[in-house]
């Protein structure tokens, strides 16, 4: 038997909570289109919020897990080695959301014809090139403009980030990355907290965002309020249980 | 009335049903895999894919509910954090007992406590702070987590033949099955009311794809289970083929279903061919 109390970390549960709040600010960042840019109706990739973040925020969890046993199964884990394994799980996401951007764009501009084009801005922020002359009526934009693609890269940033500093912070809790039972936990743990963090975040986008330009991301106080909520619940939750279970 | 964003959904049987049946269903599945124990065999592990048929049934008739009311963002995303919440709350109230020294009995009953707690939290987070203002919102979150943390307990406990988490953990933990139960579980919940969605959407024929999707799940993990060394092979060849004969009987009931519910089924023949069409 273990007394609860001494396994309760602040500063874990404190850097786990901020991870979560950094995937919940991430998902604000990806060009989500929904159903409307399947059809290439709406500006971003066509799918929900929950998929593209989960498929980015996955492969980053897998990139920092691959990097955090790299390093720290000789036992000893530095704050240098802390940023590489952040950075890879940051990077992998990047990669993962790109790669999905440049695909879906490359289906919209010679699949279906479409010039990528935002309909929130009349002129691309990054590029200052003119958007309103090329959205098709009665859609609201079409593919994913420069700027969309730039807020979706910070995005992955931010997502993998965060979902790699919660997987990271749960494994120092034990800190034996040769136990397959505390990786398998550590991950299936991240990933809960990641999917819970992501679905809130969607739900405050409600449906579809273009990135940082858009009229939407005004909201984002509201989201980081209950990802802060929800994930310092999850945090509390889950770090006994690391302790608990070896 | 259930559209895809419209009013309450109703149905033959009403909410208060479905929970009862979800919940008793569902943790008496989980509990009377304790006859493995009180036996000394493992055959019985098939009663907690049982019980997660049940509980899926229940998070799917939830998520019916309160995505007739449209949230936005598309149905599969409730499945998700329902799993979300239900991993986190599953594995501290299954871990909670060791920890603390209580029976291991109480730990389902705390899972889907905590699983119901994280649920209301994240409802009253969505109406009161992201102003989604869908009524049943705190409700149904409850309702979802909870039977999402039923599935979890329920799918796991037929892998590993009991719900300790002594068990639990190096037979659905460390193998990794803990992933397969993840997203098949979210599968179960979210994606009957995603496939059945729309103004012609009717309770039973959503429950059936609910219960002919447990069972296939239920399928897997009885394969799962042969993987795991403390269970003999009868047991998880037990939990697959009970699986696999709910999957056939839900599966042509969904099928009549269907076709009772469309508005007709023809066969259309074949394309035509170029010359036939000048």
């Amino acid at each position: 038997m273990i007394d609860p109390i001494t396994i309760i970390d602040p500063i874990t549960i404190i850097l786990i909570t901020l991870g979560g709040v950094l995937i919940g600010l991430g998902v604000h960042f990806i060009p989500v289109g929904g159903a409307p840019a399947a059809m290439a109706q709406a500006t971003g990739v066509g799918t929900g919020t929950v998929q593209l973040a989960a498929g980015a925020g996955l492969t980053g969890l897998i990139s920092a897990g691959f990097m955090y046993n790299n390093l720290a199964i000789d036992g000893i884990f530095t704050s240098v080695d802390y940023i590489t394994v952040v950075a890879s799980g940051a990077i992998g996401s990047m990669i993962m959301i790109s790669v999905t951007m440049f695909v879906g764009q490359l289906i919209y501009v010679y699949g279906v014809g479409v010039p990528p084009v935002s309909a929130k801005v009349k002129k691309d922020p990054i590029t200052g090139d003119v958007q309103d002359l090329y959205v098709s009526r009665g859609t609201e934009g079409h593919g994913v403009p420069t700027v969309s693609f730039v807020s979706g890269t910070i995005g992955g940033l931010l997502g993998g980030l965060g979902g790699s500093m919660i997987y990271v912070q749960l494994m120092e809790i034990v800190g034996d990355p040769s136990n397959m039972a505390v990786v398998a936990l550590a991950g299936i743990f991240a990933t809960g907290v990641f999917y819970v963090n992501a679905v809130l975040a969607s739900y405050n986008i409600g449906g579809t965002i273009e990135g940082f330009h858009d009229p939407k991301f005004k909201r984002v106080p509201k989201a980081i309020i209950s990802c802060l909520i929800a994930s310092l619940i999850c945090a509390i939750i889950a770090v006994p249980i690391m302790g608990g279970v070896v | 009335m259930s559209t895809a964003a419209g009013g309450p959904a109703g149905g033959g049987l009403n909410p208060n049903q479905v929970i009862i049946l979800g919940a008793v269903g569902g943790l008496a599945g989980i509990y009377l895999t304790m006859l493995n124990q009180a036996m000394d065999t493992t055959i019985f592990s098939f009663l907690g894919g049982i019980g997660a048929i049940f509980a899926a049934v229940w998070g799917a008739d939830a998520v019916r509910r309160v995505c007739s009311y449209g949230l936005g963002t598309g149905v599969p995303s409730i499945g998700m954090v329902a799993l979300g919440m239900g991993v986190v709350a599953t594995m501290f109230g299954l871990t909670l007992p060791k920890v603390i020294g209580i029976p291991i009995i109480a730990g389902p009953i705390i899972s889907f406590i905590v699983a119901a707690i994280i649920g209301l939290l994240i409802g009253l987070m969505s109406n009161k702070i992201l102003m989604m203002n869908i009524p049943i919102m705190e409700k149904s979150m409850v309702e979802i987590a909870g039977a999402g943390a039923l599935v979890m307990i329920g799918l796991s406990t037929a892998i590993a033949g009991s719900f300790d988490i002594v068990a639990i953990m190096p037979a659905v933990v460390e193998t990794g099955f803990i992933a397969l139960v993840f997203i098949g579980g979210a599968m179960t919940i979210l994606h009957p009311f995603n496939a059945c969605l729309g103004p012609d959407e009717k309770q039973d024929r959503t429950l059936g794809v609910a219960v002919s999707k447990g069972a296939l799940i239920m399928a897997l993990v009885g394969f799962a289970s042969l993987a795991v060394e403390s269970m003999d092979a009868m047991s998880g060849a037990l939990t697959t083929i009970v699986g696999l004969v709910i999957w056939v009987v839900y599966f042509k009931k969904f099928m009549k279903n269907t076709h009772r519910d469309s508005y007709l089924v023809t066969g259309t023949g074949l394309l035509p061919s170029e010359e036939e069409l000048e």
